[in-house]
């Protein structure tokens, strides 16, 4: 399984949030690679609860999952979803589902007070079988945006952040309706 | 005095010694500590074994493998376990990879981290570096660290400090899951636990591995989880108990025998009752005298010790033997008090030469064998006789005795020819034994299972945990020099790493450079107008913001005002206790230790620690130097010992002849046991000496004994019954000992066990003398019969 992502990564101490782009796979179950492409190459892989984050000509760095909540909050979503599970989902997250099949939503809130402490929600959204958007809101800090698969493919070449938001929400602007 | 008081003053007198022992275990403060026992140190490894550490850096750590689970429930386990030991003063340190690194770096100590880190030796913060490294902290947000970095960013755009907590992790540290270490395969979360008491404290390692059991219980849950303890303090606890338990069931085992023994002897129940009085009040005595005198009582004196006064066990044996009707007991005792006292005072007098030994575990023994023996002496003299049945039967009387003793008197006498002969044959098989005559290692006498090795070893292993017995030692005037000697020598660690020689190794160096290393540091850092302009130039080519790092340029200008940081500025910090295992300071004097992991090739780290003024110790090599330099202490004290025996014995009996008869057996005694020990390959070791010591001690009684019988019939035939229930009873007593699964038990047990067998028959060969009208009468008694 493999699906493209466009990701905006915002802070305050950049200028500008971080467009990234690249692509997500699942060699395996219980690993996830996260490869960026653009503007630079950089192949990250999460398994058994930690990261490793590989650049070319530096020693990987690995760190812990419990260090990067957002991304335990994907990678948990991606799998439950990818295997329809989800019991598993419901293991870490309430979920609350809204909208149709063909422009649905659903929010996940984490239950374990640590994971809580530090994510305040993971919204997905979606289109029949294809998963298009995910934002994450950290307690801390701004709002972080993954496009994937077809919305991703729309993103191609767009850097406003509001056509990305309206490509994110499936306010379809022709391009993501193909 | 009738039958009735008679009792109830021995059972007050039983009342008495519990009482006794109850208040001296009040102030018993026993201690495993080795260097209460041990003669003071020579040798540097023996200086650092003994003086600093105790056992090595190595020895307080225990090392913890969570298996039989989820990974997943393994790693909040593992993270539960941390938490709730971390809290306990018991230990200073709990890892289990968990912790990143992070948080040991204080607060109020992060502007130091461009004098920790060694960053500065090799670049310096100017405009490249720091465009270079903003262009890495950019891909850093973009990526799954920014929650992790974006709040160190604004004060340290480098990350310093994660480069530091990274460089403080151990340097072979192993894989982690779900954010705790794993062994390779994944399947059991492992933790290095570091105590606060040594690992030669039995107590405070007993006290540690409970805590650990109770919280790995209280967060086990339900979970089929099992917890694995290994490492030195695990063994040490864990062989304890075992050689308690075994101690234990033998002890009740030989009191039974005794108390059988004793009551068909003299067939009365009170006799085993009367004569554990005077024994149980020696021991008790000899205690409180070793607890009066010297602060903390050694485990091995108490077992030594009741070790060596178990001889007093067979005088009020000779007592009731000698008792018949119509003699006082008073009378009795008085006759039997020139042999007994003659044993006593000789034996005493050996023993205080242990006194001038120099070391503190052998005065200690020597106070408790003589408070002890002389004690219970006393106790048989002048209190016993008022106890005991004034007219039991004689054992004169016995018909099985007198045709025992007629088989016996039958017996050749052996001569001085085949006694020299035997004692030759005896000294050869002795020195030409093949093998070791010395064991000088103390753990083999309660060697660990072997499985519990290899568990041990893999788990070592998996951890990169250091060497328990080799460790790198490197002197200094002070901290810093030492500091500073260790620095020079880690360019050739990371060769002999590199080489395979070992596979990693940590000293304190590592978390605080010597102030040298940081003032060098220091000058390389740019000036605030310098690395203002650097700052400027990069950040502007990049995306972040103008302000984004206003907080890195302030730290730079404290670190480079500040003054290097010294091991004090530690205190309360997590850095304190990674220095303060590594880093031993006395007044006028530092060592930086060098722990190793993975030693593999123990000649060429010597090779290199030699050529660098430092010097790789072999702790068990320096502990079995000290108990060869005890052994050699006591060997001296014996020498003297016997020297003083021969004059005490010779002035008793003031005649050469009956010196030589009564010495003479025990004396082979001793040789014949060396003699079959060797024989049968054993490696003698503290204990087997101390049997030795016990076995001379019987002997030198028994043969006082035969002697003080003289050639009357009756006398013999007594003298005959005592000797016969003595080495039955010690015999007995001491060969369940030897029947031990526990080499310590086993080198005690074995050893008496021979003695009391060569010493009777010698005593019976060579002391007795032949009964001149004795024998005469003896075969009439036969015929009649």
């Amino acid at each position: 399984m493999r699906t493209g992502f466009v990701e905006l990564r915002g802070s305050a101490l950049l200028k500008a949030p971080l467009r990234i782009e690249g692509e997500y796979q699942r060699p395996r179950d219980g690993t996830l690679v996260r490869e960026v492409r653009v503007p630079y190459a950089e192949t990250t892989t999460i398994r058994a609860g930690e990261v490793q984050i590989a650049r070319a000509g530096k020693s990987p760095r690995t760190f812990s999952l419990s260090r990067a909540p957002e991304l335990g909050g994907l990678q948990a979503s991606f799998g439950a979803l990818l295997s329809g599970d989800r019991a598993l989902l419901e293991q870490h997250y309430r979920i609350a589902v809204d909208g149709t099949r063909a422009r649905w939503v659903m929010t996940l809130t984490p239950k374990q007070p640590g994971l809580a402490a530090q994510l305040r929600s993971v919204v997905l959204r979606g289109r029949g079988a294809e998963l298009r958007c995910i934002d994450t809101q950290p307690i801390k800090g701004d709002l972080q945006r993954t496009l994937l698969a077809g919305a991703a493919r729309a993103a191609a070449g767009v850097s406003d952040a509001s056509a990305l938001q309206a490509l994110c929400h499936g306010n379809g602007n022709g391009v993501a309706a193909r | 005095m009738t039958a009735r008081r008679r009792l109830v003053l021995a059972l007050a007198w039983l009342a008495l010694l519990l009482l006794a022992g109850w208040l001296v275990g009040q102030r018993l403060d026993l201690s495993g500590d080795l260097r209460k026992f041990m003669p003071s140190a020579q040798t540097p490894a023996q200086k650092l074994l003994i003086d600093e550490l105790g056992e090595g850096p190595g020895s307080r750590l225990l090392l913890v493998a969570l298996s039989g689970d989820d990974a997943e429930t393994l790693a909040s386990q593992s993270a539960a376990l941390r938490e709730r030991l971390a809290a306990q003063s018991r230990f200073s340190t709990v890892a289990n990879g968990g912790d990143d690194g992070l948080d040991a770096i204080a607060e109020r100590l992060r502007p130091y981290r461009y004098l920790l880190s060694p960053t500065l030796d090799s670049q310096r913060l100017d405009a490249a570096f720091l465009a270079d490294e903003l262009a890495a902290r950019v891909q850093d947000l973009g990526s799954p660290m920014a929650s992790l970095v974006e709040p160190l960013l604004p004060s340290d755009p480098t990350l310093e400090t994660l480069k530091l907590a990274e460089s403080w992790q151990p340097s072979n540290a192993p894989q982690r899951l779900h954010g705790v270490w794993f062994d390779r395969a994944g399947r059991e979360a492992l933790l290095v636990l570091e105590t606060r008491a040594a690992g030669f404290d039995p107590t405070g390692q007993q006290g540690a591995i409970d805590a650990i059991h109770s919280a790995f219980a209280a967060v086990r849950g339900d979970s089929p989880a099992r917890l694995t303890l290994s490492g030195p303090g695990a063994f040490s606890v864990e062989i304890g108990s075992r050689t308690a338990r075994e101690a234990g069931w033998i002890g009740t085992l030989d009191s039974l025998i005794f108390v059988l023994l004793l009551w068909l002897a003299y067939r009365s129940w009170k006799a085993p009752l009367l004569g554990a009085l005077p024994l149980a009040s020696g021991g008790l005595a000899g205690l409180g005298a070793v607890v009066l005198g010297f602060d903390g009582v050694h485990g091995i004196t108490v077992a030594f010790g009741f070790t060596l006064i178990g001889v007093a066990q067979d005088y009020p044996i000779h007592l009731f033997s000698h008792q018949r009707a119509g003699l006082s007991p008073w009378a009795s005792a008085r006759a039997l008090w020139p042999t007994l006292g003659t044993g006593v005072v000789a034996t005493g007098i050996a023993y205080l030469t242990f006194l001038v030994s120099g070391v503190e575990g052998l005065e200690q023994l020597a106070v408790f064998t003589i408070v002890g023996l002389g004690t219970a002496a006393l106790a048989t003299r002048f209190v016993l006789p008022g106890l005991i049945d004034p007219s039991p039967r004689d054992a004169a009387d016995s018909p099985r005795l007198a045709r025992l003793w007629a088989r016996l008197a039958r017996w050749p006498r052996m001569g001085v020819t085949a006694f020299a002969a035997l004692a030759m044959v005896a000294i050869a098989v002795a020195a030409w034994a093949p093998g070791p005559f010395w064991q000088n290692d103390l753990s083999k006498l309660t060697p660990v299972p072997v499985a519990a090795l290899e568990r041990d070893a893999q788990l070592r292993d998996e951890l990169g945990a250091p060497d328990v017995r080799y460790v790198i030692a490197v002197e200094g005037r002070d901290a810093e020099a030492a500091l500073r000697a260790s620095e020079a020598l880690q360019p050739a660690l990371r060769k002999l790493q590199a080489a395979d020689a070992i596979s990693g190794y940590d000293l304190a160096a590592r978390y605080l450079p010597s102030a040298a290393t940081q003032r060098a540091r220091q000058s390389r850092l740019p000036s605030t107008p310098e690395l203002q302009v650097s700052l400027d130039s990069a950040v502007a080519s990049s995306p972040f913001r103008g302000d984004a790092f206003a907080g890195f340029v302030d730290d730079v200008a404290r670190a480079k005002a500040a003054s290097p940081l010294r091991v004090s500025d530690l205190a309360g910090t997590p850095l304190a206790a990674s220095v303060g295992g590594l880093l031993l300071e006395r007044k006028g004097h530092a060592t930086a230790l060098v722990s190793l992991a993975g030693l593999a090739d123990p000649d060429a780290v010597a090779r290199v620690a030699a050529q660098h003024g430092a010097q790789l110790l072999d702790l068990k090599q320096a502990s079995e130097s000290l108990v060869s330099a005890y052994r050699g202490r006591l060997l001296w004290a014996l020498a003297l010992a016997s020297l003083l025996l021969v004059a005490t014995v010779w002035i008793a009996l003031r005649s050469p002849h009956r010196v030589l008869r009564v010495l003479a057996p025990m004396a082979l005694t001793t040789l014949l046991i060396l003699a079959v020990l060797r024989g049968f390959g054993v490696e003698l070791n503290l204990f087997h000496l101390v049997a030795l010591i016990l076995a001379a001690g019987l002997g030198l009684d028994y043969a006082l004994f035969f002697d003080h019988a003289g050639d009357d019939r009756d006398e013999q035939l007594r003298t005959l019954h005592a000797i016969i229930v003595c080495s039955l009873t010690t015999l007995l007593v001491f060969s369940m000992l030897a029947l031990s699964s526990i080499p310590v038990l086993r080198a005690i047990g074995g050893t008496v066990a021979l003695g009391v067998a060569f010493n009777f028959v010698l005593a019976l060969l060579f002391t007795r003398q032949p009964a001149a009208s004795g024998s005469m009468r003896m075969e009439d008694a036969d015929a009649d019969a």
